[in-house]
């Protein structure tokens, strides 16, 4: 019997500043024994338990998309007594890592499909492994049209600046990134995510929108894709709470009958529509 | 199934025997109350007991655990052992009611993907003895409204039944068969079946406070935004008894406790009825309240466990009804939901 309570043991291989206020950083994690990479195979959309022992442990979505292989990254704001401690780390440190855990984004349900992803400010890290599975080598044929939009407030806080320049140069790529107010530097589009989707106005046809940001972001911009006529069936969506174990048993993180850390975290709206509002 | 006769003053004994080779949970009286522990070299067993006051649902998901150990090296914290480990133990003598709370316990704990490891290797290396109640040990007692009766062998390896001048014992499971050498010679005749069933039967009626456990499941499906919500909470003084008492509340906490060099990470018991068990590092809390919290309680036991294995997560037990501060009783809440 596998103790899923006991993490794999990672090293800390690469710690990149996201953000102008250094309060969200990437951590890049190598498995000290490389045959854990294998056991910790995941899909797009699932999260893991960063675990560093003496301060405890805390549930993130994984950054990383498959396809990159030797490491698994983690984009982490600074909030809690974990994220502070991972913060402070250096390069070098070992640590601990649990999952993947969670359902993930429905590739299967995706493929063939043109891809609407929307994302808000320091919830992009989960689309973000989702366009990269996306886009790499030969599955870029298995999606039809991908179509990004992206917002953050500032320019200094959109995350993965340069790959959302890499992303900007192909052709089979729409990439609309946004901010609510630019600066002295900024030449790009100004104004709110739910402002650009009506702008966008990506087309419904064998469509479907994968959508993570703030609740404010979310509450703005679903009535722009039920307007465009978007179906509550092709609108998914990751949610976040309170979690522990994330394999479903210490009992914090249910919705309903469901379980965001093993039933979750993706949803869809019409799935979300048979749960209890209570999130 | 093997069953066996022996003489009624014969179970502290079998009890006292077994622990020269198990550890053997046992009721132990302590002042005014009797409490599952472990029986001592000196020890006596306490049978003429109606329940233990705490569930023994201890023995199988502890208070406190410890899940592994870390160690500190230059590079940081780092992982030292797996503390999931358990003796060959005997539990003698839960209740009906409590034995059913293991069966489902397991249902979470056992599942097919994600098993947790502390739980079943306890579970695993201990064997479970009932003792059936001839009689309703509390007017609170309310198994048979959700699906138990006092005289049954649900999630229990060995059950004893008290017939008069014996005691019947029903080796129910392989693991109950293993213990067979503990229960002499004396194999149970047909007159002996026919004496429990009258008493099972007996037994059913006397358990007079019944609920409509099974009738609120479509009420709940429909009612998260009842107003009625509002009715329940306004005393309650969110300070978790409930749920420490109840033998199928599982919720936990997992949190790291360093000395020095070295640090353990534990589990302890949680309860959904504490306003910072969903809050959120953000600040936000789903369960603002503790109405929301009463809902929770409710639900999980109620609807949220019977979508998900199909089984209602109560026992009957009554040691919510007899522990709250504050008198909120589950069956009138059950009672009050029917007639939504």
């Amino acid at each position: 019997m596998q103790n899923p309570y006991i993490p794999y043991p990672v090293v800390v291989d690469k710690i990149i500043t996201e953000v102008d206020t250094k309060d969200i950083k990437t951590f890049r994690f190598k498995f000290v024994n490389p045959e854990d990479e294998a056991k910790y195979a995941y899909i797009p959309g699932q999260f893991g338990e960063l675990s560093i022992y003496g301060k405890g442990e805390s549930p993130i979505g994984i950054a990383s998309s498959p396809t990159q292989k030797g490491y698994v990254e983690f984009t982490v704001q600074k909030a809690g007594v974990v994220t502070q401690a991972l913060h402070e780390m250096e390069e070098g440190t070992l640590m601990g890592l649990r999952g993947p855990l969670g359902n993930s984004w429905p590739l299967e349900f995706l493929e063939g499909k043109n891809i609407v992803i929307v994302g808000g400010g320091f919830a992009f890290t989960t689309l973000r492994s989702l366009i990269n599975y996306m886009i790499f080598g030969d599955n870029r044929k298995r999606f039809g049209n991908i179509t990004v939009i992206y917002g953050a407030r500032n320019p200094g806080l959109l995350l993965y600046k340069d790959e959302l320049i890499e992303w900007q140069k192909r052709s089979d790529l729409n990439i609309n990134v946004t901010v609510d107010k630019g600066d002295a530097t900024w030449t790009g589009r100004e104004g709110f995510v739910p402002a650009v989707c009506k702008d966008v106005a990506p087309s419904k046809e064998n469509a479907v929108a994968v959508i993570c940001g703030p609740p404010v972001m979310i509450r703005f911009t679903l009535p722009v894709f039920f307007d465009l006529g978007f179906s509550k069936e092709n609108i998914i969506t990751s949610l976040e709470m309170r979690m522990k174990c994330g394999i479903g048993k210490c009992g914090r993180c249910n919705v309903g009958s469901k379980y965001v850390c093993k039933d979750g975290p993706v949803f869809s709206l019409a799935e979300l529509d048979k749960l209890t509002p209570e999130y | 199934m093997e069953k066996r006769l022996i003489k009624k003053d014969a179970l502290a004994g079998i009890a006292k025997k077994m622990a020269e080779e198990f550890l053997v949970w046992a009721p132990i009286k302590k002042e005014d109350n009797v409490l599952f522990e472990p029986l001592q070299k000196d020890g006596e067993p306490f049978f003429a007991y109606l329940n233990s006051k705490n569930a023994p649902k201890n023995v199988f998901f502890p208070h406190t655990e410890a899940l592994m150990k870390f160690t500190r090296t230059e590079k940081g914290m780092v992982f030292s052992s797996d503390e999931n480990k358990a003796d060959s133990s005997v539990l003698f003598g839960v209740r009906p009611c409590d034995a059913h709370s293991f069966a489902l316990l397991d249902k979470l704990f056992d599942q097919e993907k994600y098993q947790d490891a502390y739980y079943i290797t306890k579970r695993q290396n201990t064997t479970v003895i009932s003792i059936a109640c001839v009689k309703p040990p509390y007017a609170s007692c309310f198994c048979t409204s959700v699906d138990g009766a006092p005289v049954a062998s649900e999630g229990a390896d060995i059950l004893l039944t008290d017939i008069g001048s014996d005691y019947l014992v029903e080796l129910v499971t392989p693991k109950g068969e293993k213990l067979a050498k503990y229960f002499g010679d004396a194999k149970a005749d047909a007159a002996a079946d026919t004496k429990k069933n009258e008493i099972a039967a007996k037994a059913i009626e006397a358990i007079k406070s019944k609920i409509p456990a099974h009738e609120v499941k479509p009420i709940l499906d429909k009612n998260f935004d009842n107003p009625f919500w509002n009715t329940i909470h306004g005393k309650c003084l969110a300070c978790g008894t409930c749920t420490y008492m109840c033998p199928t509340c599982h919720c936990f906490d997992i949190s790291d406790e360093v000395k020095g060099g070295d640090g353990v990470r534990i589990r302890s018991w949680d309860s959904c009825m504490f306003p910072m068990f969903t809050k959120e590092t953000s600040g936000h809390n789903p369960r603002v309240s503790q109405k929301e919290r009463w809902r929770q309680r409710t639900m999980h036991k109620f609807k949220y466990y019977v979508d998900n294995f199909n089984a209602i997560a109560c026992v009957g037990c009554g040691r919510c009804v007899m522990s709250c501060p504050v008198n909120i009783d589950i069956r009138k809440v059950v009672e009050d939901i029917s007639k939504l």
